[in-house]
Formats: C-alpha cells, structure tokens, sequence
C-alpha cells in the first residue's frame, strides 16, 4: 500500500505543533496503525530524523494506553477499537491518514501524538476506590448479589481508561468515563456505602478539567471497551441523588 | 494511566499539568446544575409550545371561537384573579424560565468551547450530531422570534401588520391580527423558518432532557426516546406551519 501520512508534530506543550507528511511506500493491510508508525519510524531513524512518539503497550486492546486521532476519529475508523486494533486494511491505497493526539483542553501534548491524560487520573484519584480495607481475597460468595447487577457492574467496569470518549467528545467532557466509574462502584455492594460521597468528588473534580455534556453520543461511538451511552446519564443522577441525600453518605 | 512512549525520546509521563482554566460563570453553578435547569426550564417550553399549538389549531373553528379562546386565557381564574392576571403570571414563570435555559445555555457552550481547547471536532455526522451541534444557533434564532412573535401578535407594536386592533375585557381581535400579519408573506415565510428550527431544537432538547435527568437508557428505551422527542417536534411545527399557509391558500381569511 501506498499511503500519505500527516502526522502531528510538536517538540514539548510550550511550542506550537504542525502537521508533518510523509509518503509511505510498501505498507501491508495487515498492519495495525501502530505498527504502520513503527514502519514510518524506522525509516525516519534510518534517515537521521527524530521518529514520533506515541503510546503504546499490550498491543492487543486491552491496556487502554494507545490513543491517536485518526482523521478526526479518535482510535481511527472502525467504531469502538483501539488504535492498536485499526489496521491498515480499513483504508484504500493511496489514502491519506492525518494522525494527530487526542484532542482536549485537559490533554497538553507532550510530545508527538502523546498526551497528558492525568486530568483522568484526578478524576479516579477523586473517586475511583472503594474504602474498605481490601485483606486477603474473601470467599467468593461471601457477599452475594444478583447476576444480572455482577454483569452490570462489570459492563461498566470494562473501561479502560484511554480517553477517547473525552477526545471524541466536541464539549471536551468526560461524562462517559466518569459516568462509567459512578455506575460500576454504585452497582456493588463494597463500593455503594460510599456513593454519595464519591458522586460528590468525582463530579466536583469532573467540573474542574472537563465540558459539560450535550449528549452528542460522540463517545460511545468510540468507546473500546463498549461503555454505553447510558453511563453518561449517571453523572447527573448520582449527583442529584447525592444532593437530595444532603450530607449523608449512604 | 501510566503512559509508555514508544519511542524513548523523552521519558514523557507526568509532565506538563494541564492547563489551569478559568472559571466561566459562577462555580456554584456546576455543569450538572446548569444542565437540570436546561432540562426543566426546556420541558416546560416544550409543553408550552404544545399546548400553545393546540390553542392555534382552534383558527380552524373560525373566528368568533378562536377570539373566544383569547379572551378566555385572558380571564382564566377571573373572580379570583384580576383581568389577564394569570396571564400575567404565566407570563412571569415563563420569562424566568426563559432567563435560566438562555444563560445556561450559553454557559453551557462557553465552557465547552473552553474545555474541548484549541482543535474543533471535525467530522461530525448524523442528525442527533447536527441537532445537537447547531443548539446554540438555533436557541438563538428562536430568541430573535419570540420577540418578534410576541411584538407582532401579543404587543401590537413595531412589526405588528398595519390595522392591528388591541383586545380588551369584552373582545378580542386575536383572528383579525393573526390573518393580518400572515397576510405579509415575509413574516409567514419567517413563521415557517422558526417552525423549522423550532422542531430541530426541539427533537434534540427533548431527548438531551431525559439524558439530563439521569435517566438510564437501555438501547431499545434510546431509540424510543428519540423517535418521541422527533414525534413530538413535528407535531407542533407541522400544526403550527398549517396556518400560514391555510392563510396563504385562502383556507382561512
């Protein structure tokens, strides 16, 4: 394949960043977007020049490290897939792929298509725990709950933390990430006598680095790990429900 | 997250804080809340509007019966209340409402605008994503025809048809004004393009509304959702774009 890439480039957050193009000769259909950028880069390093950097780690969509903007899509084009997991073979010869970050006001680029997602771990670092004193591993069915509220809760908890719901988001909010941590901890029984509470610090925090919602839907669009747009609605719930329950924490 | 740069360049992981930004609009007014009070505020135009339809629809059942029904409105509660007293009421609820849905929309968009930073989504496609992308525009062209609307058939002043005739306690010229200002054809082609956007603020307001109440939506309740907040749309632009044109065809003079 033959494929003109614009890639973003951007020294540090101080300087301004610019698109890049590079014509790549002799890409295979079966390469992952990842590995079509290790292609460029090699022959960049063999060139003299500085490759681009971008994250990357299990390469099998698991890890939820991996995040670029692919022609304005976050992860590229196949819908809830992560970069490491679009491959080339979505594309047409000849086609050209603009790679840049994600995109939000919350992520400064670090360099290249890496960004700085630790508005993200303030949000977890406001709520994303349950307070009880973890000890050993207890007995399995110790605390017994229902099937279908384990698989909910588990269908929430399936976020991976990459970001693109945020970076696909035209509010630049976080209300599917959040909203997906809110449901998941509410859903059992060790994270809900604290829901109040953690309602009330991660939406607080939520506010501090990210837009509000519209309900563009943008982001379940993307979503890899298959979060449903209903999470979203649980930011407002929860709220409510922690302000109709005044200062109690459940 | 930790992030692990594929190329070891720069040990690039927690560096560069983000951005601190600026507060716009008061903190106690979090996003969450300016979102309820767009949703509830946004319901209660939405009923409005639809029983503001409903009311317009009895032009068909002619003029003594549509003037009869102005006057009533304006009477409502009467021995308890003044003249147009409800009416006043109902007016004042009404331009509160107006006030909250018009600043936390713009409270709304002005942060998003902040927070999603420097690069503009692009690519957006879809109705839902241009209903919801064009909310802003189109809130602010309904604005510009509610002042119009009401200058034109309530005030009587400035872009009222010429011969408009003010009501009082024992009339009411609702009908004669109605025709009379339909009978310009820019202020009905005006009517239809609200109605139009109207219906496109509407379809996406109504669904944002369920969403924003914290609703959980299963697929299959989305869907529905959405087909109903559609369905509810059209009803009001589609009774409300009859008149203008019954006008214009000579259905009703």
């Amino acid at each position: 394949m033959r494929l003109t890439i614009e890639v973003w480039r951007q020294d540090s957050p101080e300087v301004e960043g610019h698109l890049e193009t590079h014509l790549v000769e002799g890409a295979q259909e079966e390469m992952s977007l990842l590995e079509l950028i290790d292609y460029l880069n090699d022959q960049l390093v063999s060139a003299g020049r500085e490759p681009i950097a971008y994250d990357s780690d299990c390469r099998e969509g698991i890890c939820g490290t991996c995040g670029i903007t692919v022609n304005d899509q976050a992860h590229g084009p196949v819908a809830n897939t992560p970069a490491c997991r679009q491959h080339l073979r979505s594309f047409k010869d000849g086609a050209v792929l603009r790679l840049e970050p994600f995109r939000n006001g919350a992520f400064p680029v670090i360099r290249d298509l890496v960004v700085d997602r630790s508005a993200m771990d303030r949000i977890l670092q406001a709520g994303g725990y349950v307070s009880v004193d973890a000890g050993t591993a207890a007995d399995a069915d110790s605390v017994q709950i229902s099937h279908g509220r384990a698989e909910k809760a588990l269908d929430f908890a399936a976020c991976i933390g990459c970001g693109a719901c945020i970076s696909a988001c035209p509010n630049g909010a976080a209300n599917l990430f959040a909203g997906s941590l809110l449901n998941h901890l509410a859903t059992l029984p060790q994270g809900a006598p604290e829901r109040a509470r953690r309602a009330r610090a991660v939406i607080a925090e939520l506010d501090e680095s990210f837009g509000p919602c519209s309900v563009y839907g943008e982001c379940a669009q993307v979503c890899p790990a298959g979060i449903p747009l209903s999470a979203i609605a649980a930011v407002n719930r929860e709220r409510a429900r922690a302000m109709i329950r005044g200062g109690k924490d459940d | 997250m930790s992030a692990t740069s594929s190329v070891a360049a720069t040990s690039a992981t927690s560096t560069g804080a983000a951005k601190q930004h600026k507060q716009i609009g008061p903190k106690w007014l979090s996003n969450v809340l300016a979102k309820y009070i767009m949703a509830v505020t946004g319901v209660v135009f939405g009923i409005f509007v639809l029983v503001h339809m409903y009311g317009n629809l009895k032009v068909y059942t002619g003029a003594e019966h549509f003037n009869d029904y102005a006057l009533f409105l304006r009477s409502l509660l009467m021995p308890l209340l003044p003249f147009e007293g409800f009416l006043w009421l109902f007016r004042l609820a009404l331009l509160v409402c107006l006030i909250g849905h018009v600043y936390c929309g713009w409270l709304i968009s002005a942060r998003a605008r902040a927070r999603r930073g420097g690069h503009k989504r692009r690519g957006l496609k879809g109705f839902q994503s241009f209903t919801t992308r064009t909310m802003p525009v189109t809130g602010l062209v309904l604005l510009f025809f509610i002042i119009f609307h009401i200058l034109d058939l309530t005030a009587g002043v400035g872009v009222a048809p010429e011969g408009f005739q003010h009501g009082n306690e024992a009339a009411s010229y609702a009908y004669q004004n109605l025709i009379a200002s339909f009978s310009r054809p820019l202020v009905s082609l005006f009517y239809l393009l609200a109605m139009v956007i109207l219906f496109l603020h509407l379809a996406h307001g109504l669904y944002a509304a369920v969403s924003d109440f914290g609703v959980t939506m299963s697929q299959k309740v989305r869907s529905w959702v959405i087909l109903l907040s559609g369905l509810f749309a059209l009803i009001v632009m589609l009774g409300n774009i009859s008149i203008p044109i019954a006008v214009f065809t000579g259905i009703i003079s």
